[in-house]
């Protein structure tokens, strides 16, 4: 458990920022895996089967407490508002970003990423945040290649027509 | 080149794996379209957030809590615990039940099948129940009717005592 624990949490955190909420679905993971431990037949790699296992479990806990507000400018705080503005200003790239930026950028990115169902939320940080090729994403989550590249272009639009509303509406 | 196509190109792939000839493409559309634009600006937004989201997953996991191993274990003992203790309880609550049960089944099979009375099947029933259904009903016994001679003097008797 100590070997692969590491991969667990890292599934986990794609889609919990929360430590503790992470620390739940980590757990739900491992008795899972503990309970199917005789359906592994040794086919695949240990590591592959845990993530697959990490993957529906943080998906499912996801669509339980399923709430995907729409992120509208009147729920940015000061910050949030800031720092669109000095991104939408700055050339692309986003350089020189200090402590507090980043900060303010993961809660952006956070509230962005609500927005969208799990399945779509997860293609996007996987593909987009992770440079994980979409073989890789079809081959942990058990979608096909197709699925997994129509729901990566469905966030892609969703997240930046989020993003495009809130610069319009802010300047 | 319509809106359209320029926002096809943002969202079909990552930006970061956007070529150049891709880029040059969305740069000269940008210049002459505000809207297009404003998309291109959100989707550089929207790039740079899930790449700092993505960033923010990996240094988290980085970070394990020494009991968690403890507390796994400890939850799946309990959860292994609760499964043992269910089926404990309910054969608890309905073991005594079911054995009776058994128990009796077992008796009147043997009554049935292995010992049958021989005697009973030769008995006749009439021997068996000496008073009719309307006897009993009734509590009117064949002795006690009254036969015609009995009826026919209890109405003229008087009569002979009055001539």
């Amino acid at each position: 458990m100590r070997r692969y624990s590491p991969r667990v949490f890292h599934v986990a955190h794609r889609f919990f920022r929360d430590r503790s909420q992470a620390e739940e679905a980590a757990q739900e993971t491992f008795l899972k895996a503990f309970a199917q431990l005789k359906s592994f037949e040794g086919r695949g790699s240990m590591e592959g089967w845990l993530t697959r296992i990490a993957t529906n479990t943080c998906l499912n806990l996801i669509r339980t407490a399923s709430r995907r507000p729409e992120l509208v400018t009147a729920e940015l705080s000061e910050d949030e508002t800031d720092w669109l503005e000095k991104k939408a200003s700055e050339s692309a790239g986003g350089h020189h970003r200090d402590a507090e930026d980043k900060v303010v950028a993961r809660d952006l990115a956070e509230r962005l990423l609500e927005g969208l169902s799990p399945e779509d939320r997860l293609a996007l940080t996987m593909i987009d945040g992770e440079e994980a090729s979409v073989s890789d994403v079809a081959e942990m989550t058990g979608w096909s290649e197709s699925k997994v590249k129509v729901r990566a272009f469905r966030a892609r639009k969703k997240a930046r027509e989020a993003l495009e509303k809130l610069l319009g509406r802010n300047r | 080149m319509r809106d359209n196509h320029i926002t096809e190109i943002l969202d079909n792939k990552p930006l970061a794996s956007i070529n150049e000839t891709e880029l040059a493409t969305i740069r000269s559309h940008v210049a002459g379209c505000a809207s297009c634009e404003r998309a291109y600006e959100a989707a550089q937004l929207s790039a740079l957030l899930i790449k700092e989201r993505a960033d923010e997953a990996a240094q988290n996991s980085l970070v394990a809590n020494p009991f968690f191993q403890t507390r796994v274990m400890a939850a799946w003992r309990e959860r292994r615990e609760a499964n043992v203790s269910a089926l404990r309880r309910l054969w608890n609550s309905t073991g005594a039940l079911v054995t009776t049960m058994a128990a009796t089944t077992a008796a009147l099979a043997v009554l049935a099948f292995v010992a049958p009375s021989s005697e009973t099947i030769n008995q006749p029933t009439a021997v068996l129940v000496p008073y009719s259904a309307e006897s009993v009903v009734l509590d009117q016994s064949d002795n006690d009717q009254v036969t015609d001679d009995q009826v026919l003097n209890a109405i003229y008797s008087d009569d002979d005592e009055g001539r």
